[in-house]
């Protein structure tokens, strides 16, 4: 026993002198639960792809750090007076093959991602038709004014692919093997469900940029896990380490943690297509049973903010003084009276194998109980999930969601209108006024106008309880020390080709 | 028989087994609720898209179309390809099959030692105080829950002391000792109590039997009689029962990759099972069902070659 | 030399120490199961958002976890819900695989063949990943993993079974049985079944062990009972994300587990010394 026991530590010992070796090149690795599938970028609008997409193909605007639009693939544009026309003119850029980058490939990858096929055409819906004037210019008509239309220009899947490669290899082929990216990176090696090593592109048209010579992406679904590499200095980043560690690795010398903001939003959804939430009283009196400010708290430790809307707080004209549904025990055993006392219980729906919205779930249920809200827990796998909540078959269920722009228009499409595809987040919930009010906030132009739009749809959209805002948490990505100058944009997109690394 | 000959009846045999499990898994994948056209594309995309992605895939055809589709392409020898990743899903299988045989082996190579050692020592001592110590160990290695043992050992030695990495398969054949050395230890332990088990009651049985008595009549030494005779008739059981974890670890990893995120065939296997990224699912179960029969029938040749007195 | 020739004595005498330490750990078990409500003092799904992640005290043994709710609690409520998983999930396994051991081996022929070619299939059915694709079909719960437990589950047991009474079945007394013209039904029940169920007995507690911790593997990854239900193996995935800053969470369910494991491997082992004992 003896002798296995001391040759098992020198097998130890020596195992770890080797596992030391160093890198030659420049490499930020991150450990993300987020997983790249696909990398046509007209193809997903997943998490893990939205992050992706924006570092292999660049758009015609980019933000910088401080979240400001200023130009990317196009160095200038031009709006007409009716708002309804954008002329944009190109830089010089080229492909990562070398090719040039013109007007037509614009064209062909805007008229991807609005067209058949595209996974998330809405943002370009304002879109009448995209046209290369000539080698550098390109022309963009709108069928009505589109207030966060340049915003859009922006997004994920608003990259430019190159024309010529995919009418050669074809979509498929030229997504899948070593495609051709205007962005910062380009794909070095994809292990599908393991990592993805990006490289540089030596001809990005931002020059000296990005700084590094690799980005890896390492896929790991288990939180402690990718919380315990970066602790042990395998990786660099890890993506959303859970907030009861964020004090202790924010103490740590070799680690940061920011709490940078999101546009995330953390709420219940309810049922209102059938008993009991398609009574606004019981819905109120949900709402009113829960002490949202205790939730936070004990849920993020303190590191997010309660929600007082339906809409995000990062978002643009979010509804900063708006009080919001306070605890209000008497007032909700009221409302439940007055509605009469719901029969059998409600279900709340959650995800399997996220502890987050078990613990929400949990203490839903218990702050509920006690205004005489009976309800039990189902817990279901991400597929079962969606099917049921598509379907309608389900009385609450935790969730989040979050927006790929600041612009709110996006936002209230997904999470309010009822008359915009998806039921607000397949709530039902269907409010005449806030639909018509979601048109008329996309074509007005004038931001203190279209602020006052957006106002009033939160404060319809909370006081008939659409759904119950819960909270607004920051992100909790953890870095090493060693990489500087790295974040996430609230609207999901990495800044890789700013970021260094320091010994 | 000829080894070739009984090679060929047990791939005849192999046939309806394969067929049956192609029908059970089909039918199981299919039925499962769940669109994994809308777990590959996110949840904001519009319905038409979805309705084209199912066309796209034939997922809109009756379940006995579909069927018969895929038994005609597993016929040609092409197990389809998977939603998410758009590659053939032998590629994906293949791409993820060293982690976990690397894994299996490593955990076989580390549980082989101990195995030898701890049953020789309690099958002699039986009875006495070390037996029953192993004993115990051995039950608790056994019931130990993979996962916990998983969460405690990899912040035990991967956080607070550093030594071994917490996850990942690494880059070369040193690296993957490195990384793979947690959870093939993890394995090790409750793998190695149910040989020791096993082999301590064959050294056991072969202990009392007549030639033994007659060795030790004629005043052979214990520890002679023990190493010529006893320890290799008795390895034969052992061998049999080896072949038998192998094959249930092929398709048994799950839990220890999932706790140290190795990029092998259980993290597949589940992960495909989230996205219902069917193809995948049927040809991982197919791959596991054909490795156990192979395995099973590589031990028995293995027993044969050893031992004359067993017949194939 | 002394300890060869003294085996059987030996097995023999240590029998029923291992058979009363096993019983006693699982018996202690049951009564703790039975009693939890009044043993714990806390409610085990009480909220208390004052009282989160505190450590070890007099006041909570085993501590508070990230919902402020007692852990000794929560674990001794927990062996309710383990030890009704691990005993309902035997049954179905345990039946279907003696009536298949009992009538395959008793009658022989092509119904034997048949059956024996259902069990290669199962068996060549990778056992983990068969239960996860049914408890996926099903979606999670207990129920789902007892239906899964009875699809493959009751393999070993038609193994045993039929093993014994091919044993059995060419015995004298059996014979006898036949040439008095007895009902073979009569016959299976009254003379094959008696003799055949002890090395199933053995394995049954082997067996419940293994449901146990497997069951708590699948609340592990996330595929277990419903929450709040205090449930082992989920209270471990649920205490993971806080192993840092408050490992009891974690760490008593899992020796919950183990001393559980112990108990029914002990208790098996006695058993099996006994009956060899009595043969």
């Amino acid at each position: 026993m003896k002798a296995i026991g001391r040759s098992l530590l020198a097998l130890a010992v020596c195992i770890t002198m080797f596992g030391a070796a160093a890198m030659a090149q420049t490499t930020i690795r991150m450990a993300t639960p987020y997983k790249a599938t696909v990398l046509d970028p007209t193809k997903s609008a997943a998490a893990g792809e939205i992050e992706l997409f924006g570092q292999l193909y660049a758009r015609l605007l980019r933000r910088s750090a401080d979240g400001k639009l200023e130009p990317g693939l196009a160095e200038s544009w031009e709006v007409s007076d009716d708002g309804k026309k954008f002329v944009f003119r190109l830089r010089e850029a080229k492909f990562s093959d070398g090719s040039p980058l013109t007007a037509a490939d614009v064209a062909f990858s805007l008229s991807r991602a609005l067209g058949e096929g595209s996974a998330y055409p809405a943002p370009f819906s304002a879109i009448e038709s995209v046209e290369a004037e000539d080698e550098r210019t390109v022309v963009v008509n709108l069928k009505a004014p589109a207030a966060p239309f340049l915003g859009y220009m922006e997004i994920f899947n608003a990259g430019i692919v190159s024309k010529a490669d995919v009418e050669a290899r074809g979509p498929e082929k030229a997504f899948t093997e070593n495609p051709v990216t205007s962005g910062p990176f380009m794909v070095k090696e994809w292990k599908p469900n393991d990592r993805l090593i990006l490289e540089r592109n030596p001809h990005y048209w931002r020059t000296g940029h990005p700084k590094v010579d690799q980005v890896a992406l390492i896929e790991v679904a288990d939180t402690n896990t990718r919380i315990a590499m970066l602790q042990g200095g395998e990786i660099d980043v890890a993506r959303d380490a859970p907030f009861a560690q964020v004090g202790e690795l924010d103490a740590s010398d070799k680690i940061d943690v920011p709490l940078h903001p999101s546009t995330v939003i953390y709420m219940t959804l309810l049922n209102h297509g059938r008993a009991p939430f398609n009574d606004i009283r019981v819905r109120q009196a949900a709402a009113h049973a829960l002490d949202v400010s205790a939730l936070t708290k004990a849920v993020t430790h303190g590191h997010a903010t309660p929600a007082n809307t339906t809409l995000p707080e990062a978002l643009l004209f979010h509804h900063k003084d708006y009080p919001g549904i306070s605890q209000d025990v008497a007032k909700a055993k009221a409302l439940l009276a007055e509605a009469g006392a719901p029969q059998g219980e409600a279900v709340i729906m959650v995800t399997a194998g996220s502890v987050l919205s078990e613990q929400l779930a949990v203490l839903i249920q218990a702050q509920w109980a006690a205004v005489g809200l009976k309800s039990k827990i189902e817990k279901v796998d991400v597929g079962l999930w969606w099917d049921r909540l598509t379907t309608g078959d389900y009385d609450a269920a935790p969730s989040w969601w979050y927006n790929e722009t600041e612009d709110p228009d996006l936002a209230a499409r997904w999470a309010l209108c009822g008359a915009c595809g998806n039921k607000s987040f397949y709530t039902n919930y269907n409010n005449e006024t806030v639909n018509q009010l979601t048109e008329q906030a996309l074509n007005e132009i004038d931001p203190e106008k279209r602020k006052a739009l957006y106002i009033r749809m939160q404060e319809i959209s909370t006081e008939e309880v659409s759904q119950i805002p819960l909270y607004y948490p920051p992100y909790t990505n953890a870095y090493s020390t060693r990489v500087k100058g790295l974040m996430l944009s609230p609207a999901l997109q990495w800044n890789f080709e700013d970021a260094e690394i320091v010994e | 028989m000829g080894l070739f000959q009984l090679l060929i009846r047990r791939c005849l045999q192999l046939v309806p087994i394969l067929i049956g499990i192609s029908i059970v898994v089909f039918a199981l994948v299919r039925l499962t609720p769940g669109d994994p056209a809308r777990l590959l594309v996110g949840p904001r995309v519009a319905e038409e898209v979805l309705v084209e992605i199912r066309q796209r895939y034939g997922l809109d055809q009756p379940l006995p179309i579909q069927y018969a589709r895929y038994v005609g392409q597993l016929i040609i020898g092409d197990l389809g390809h998977s939603f998410r990743y758009k590659i053939p899903v032998s590629q994906l299988i293949f791409n993820h099959l060293p982690p976990t045989l690397f894994l299996v082996c490593y955990a076989i190579v580390l549980t082989l030692i101990p195995t030898l050692i701890l049953a020789t020592v309690a099958a002699r001592r039986q009875g006495q105080w070390p037996d029953h110590v192993i004993r115990v160990i051995g039950v608790a290695g056994m019931t130990m829950p993979v996962f916990w043992l998983g969460i405690m050992m990899s912040r035990l030695f991967g956080v607070s002391l550093g030594w071994f990495p917490v996850s990942g398969y690494g880059e070369g054949f040193v690296d993957h000792l490195h990384h793979l050395f947690l959870p093939a230890v993890s394995t090790a332990i409750w793998v190695t109590p149910i040989l020791v088990r096993n082999l301590r009651s064959a050294l056991l049985e072969e202990m009392d039997s007549d030639y033994v008595l007659a060795a030790r009549s004629k005043g052979l030494p214990e520890g002679y009689i023990f190493r010529r005779h006893i320890l290799g008739n008795s390895l034969l059981p052992t061998l049999h029962l080896l072949g038998v974890l192998v094959a249930y670890l092929l398709g048994g990893t799950v839990i220890v990759e999932t706790v140290y995120a190795v990029p092998g065939l259980g993290q597949l296997m589940i992960n495909s099972v989230l996205a219902r990224d069917y193809f995948v699912i049927q040809g991982l179960t197919l791959y596991f069902a054909l490795a156990t029969v192979l395995v099973t029938f590589a031990v028995d040749v293995a027993t044969a070659a050893i031992d004359p007195r067993v017949k194939l | 030399m002394e300890q060869v020739t003294g085996q059987g004595q030996a097995s023999f005498a240590r029998a029923p120490g291992l058979l009363l330490l096993g019983g006693a750990i699982v018996l202690a078990y049951i009564l703790l199961a039975i009693l939890a409500g009044s043993v714990s003092g806390y409610d085990p799904d009480i909220i208390d958002l004052n009282q989160l992640l505190q450590p070890p005290s007099a006041l909570h043994w085993f501590g508070t976890d990230h919902l402020g709710r007692d852990v000794f609690s929560r674990v001794i409520h927990g062996a309710r819900i383990d030890l009704y998983i691990g005993f309902a999930g035997v049954i179905a396994p345990l039946l279907i695989g003696t009536l298949v051991g009992l009538v395959s081996g008793f009658f022989g022929g092509p119904l034997d063949a048949l059956m024996m070619r259902l069990v290669d299939l199962t068996v060549a059915f990778p056992f983990f990943v068969l239960v996860l694709a049914i408890v996926a079909a099903l979606g999670p719960g207990v129920e789902s993993y007892f239906i899964a437990l009875a699809c493959v589950g009751w393999v070993t047991y038609a193994r045993i079974i039929r093993a014994e009474v091919l044993v059995i079945r060419s015995r004298d007394y059996i014979a006898a049985a036949r040439t008095l013209g007895l009902h073979p039904l009569y016959i299976l029940i009254r003379h094959v079944l008696p003799n055949a169920i002890s090395p199933v007995a053995v394995y049954v507690m082997t067996d419940i062990a293994l449901i146990i911790v497997f069951g708590a593997s699948l609340g592990f990854l996330g595929m277990g009972s419903q929450p709040p239900t205090a449930e082992w193996g989920v209270m471990i995935a649920d205490g993971q994300t806080y192993i840092s800053s408050a490992w009891w969470i974690c760490f008593f369910p899992g020796v919950a587990i183990v001393l559980l494991g112990l108990g029914f491997s002990f208790l098996g082992d006695g058993l099996a010394s006994l009956l060899r004992a009595g043969r």
